[in-house]
């Protein structure tokens, strides 16, 4: 059964896309969270790698170029199935997991955000010069600044659906949660071309390659829930990293 | 005083302290480092050979069993490889014509369609860690670029990575190519989507969701 979409669904400027340029240092993410993706419980990171990663940290601002993005799709143009979420001209084949995660929404939102270019050639030039943990320490970097950066994103969107009364889901990504990668392209087709400076590659990888992107459901009676790792038999998810990390 | 060589030497490859500027263990700042070390050791009359399999790759051996039960983390396995890189380069010369310091080839690459490359880099540091010579075919590698590496390096090895689920599905392209051609190349793949059950399909002859083990596996099996 379809569920009556209530009137105030329709927001001022729907389908606008809202971009976004982010400083570094409006982001929840700091040295002392980078120690502990390394391994380090907190105060038992050596104090080489705690300098080595605060001066990194610092190198960082000069580094990024943060950019994220949202549209929230028309009511009428989101149609939710068991399996399939039907978005305007797109029918996402997104899986049991994530339908099931989106059951109640009357919408979605479509988001993208990347760390910038800069990140991947920092890493690859510091492995070639046999810098090898500062190597590793600056991509883990460009990776949880573009999550943090979707973070952000994330709580600017939910103070614009507070104002309906409206509410969201976790955020789900092709790739994941038994999400074909493939679908990058669907995904990216109802965003503005070049969104955010993102482009795919023909194996829908996103270029740059610290970019997020994917879709949160939204509605009146949505809720934020764990991920459903114990169903997922991707074992080397970031997320269930993170999971694993945050019980 | 060889003994103690050895076991200096050693500590500095567990340690990371690659030589006497690096700032790296605080607690050995000043101290020689496996720069210094290894000359000293070959001053000294010890045989490249010795120096290489009695302290640096027992040292990298150690470190690679802390990574592998939880006690060294990533930087650890990466500053080590760093000291014994360093060390390597410096024993590279004093070895006989004909005989290398490496123990084999490794080939490895990141398949086409997939531009990542941190853990392939991890591989390879590990890899020349131990003492293999790697070839590094680098990102978005296509099978005739594989293919040529390999007829150019008849007895290596051949690592591939893929981090996707829309590139993983390249590797069994290659994997079908090198075992038509040369069916006895070990071939390993790695990545974050690929499972042993996905390996047992394509045919190839190991998976390693974690690398410090792969450096035994070759060397059990070339």
């Amino acid at each position: 059964m379809i569920k009556e979409k209530s009137e105030h669904l329709f927001l001022n400027n729907i389908d606008q896309a809202f971009e976004y340029q982010v400083k570094l240092a409006d982001l929840s993410i700091s040295a002392v969270d980078l120690e502990k993706l390394l391994g380090y419980e907190s105060g038992n990171t050596p104090v080489f790698y705690h300098e080595k990663i605060k001066h990194m940290w610092e190198e960082a601002f000069s580094k990024v170029a943060i950019r994220v993005g949202y549209i929230i799709l028309p009511p009428d143009q989101f149609h939710w199935q068991q399996t399939v979420l039907n978005c305007g001209k797109v029918k996402f084949l997104s899986g049991k997991i994530i339908t099931n995660q989106l059951r109640n929404s009357q919408t979605v939102a479509i988001f993208a955000g990347t760390a910038g270019a800069a990140f991947d050639s920092w890493s690859k030039q510091l492995f070639d010069q046999g810098d090898f943990p500062e190597g590793y320490i600056a991509d883990m970097m460009g990776s949880e600044i573009v999550e943090a950066a979707i973070d952000w994103l994330e709580i600017k969107i939910r103070a614009k659906l507070q104002q309906r009364s409206l509410k969201m889901t976790n955020r789900f990504s092709p790739g994941y949660c038994g999400w074909n990668v493939r679908e990058q392209f669907k995904l990216f087709s109802l965003l503005p071309e070049k969104f955010c400076g993102i482009t795919l590659t023909d194996s829908a990888l996103m270029v740059p390659i610290k970019s997020v992107s994917g879709i949160i459901g939204v509605g009146e009676e949505v809720e934020k829930i764990g991920y459903p790792c114990d169903v997922c038999t991707m074992k080397n998810c970031y997320r269930r990293h993170k999971h694993e990390r945050d019980l | 005083m060889s003994d103690t060589l050895y076991q200096r030497l050693q500590n500095c490859i567990e340690r990371g302290k690659v030589d006497k500027n690096s700032p790296y263990p605080p607690d050995m700042k000043g101290q020689d480092g496996a720069v210094e070390l290894t000359q000293q050791a070959l001053a000294a009359g010890l045989s490249p050979h010795d120096i290489l399999v009695n302290s640096l790759m027992v040292g990298m051996k150690n470190v690679g069993e802390r990574f592998g039960c939880g006690q060294a983390f990533i930087p650890d396995l990466m500053i080590a490889a760093k000291a014994m890189n360093a060390a390597t380069a410096i024993l590279r010369p004093h070895f006989e014509a004909g005989v290398g310091v490496q123990k084999g080839t490794f080939i490895i690459g990141t398949v086409a369609g997939d531009l990542h490359d941190i853990g392939k880099n991890i591989v390879k540091m590990i890899m020349e860690g131990a003492g293999w010579k790697v070839i590094d075919l680098g990102t978005n590698v296509p099978t005739e670029k594989f293919m040529t590496s390999l007829e150019q390096n008849p007895e290596a090895s051949v690592g591939l990575s893929a981090l996707l689920t829309t590139t993983m599905v390249n590797m069994e392209k290659i994997v079908k190519e090198i075992k038509t051609k040369s069916p006895s190349t070990l071939v390993v793949i790695g990545g974050a989507p690929v499972t042993d059950n996905f390996r047992q399909r394509i045919g190839a002859d190991a998976y390693f969701p974690s690398p410090h083990l792969l450096p035994d596996y070759l060397s059990q099996r070339s």
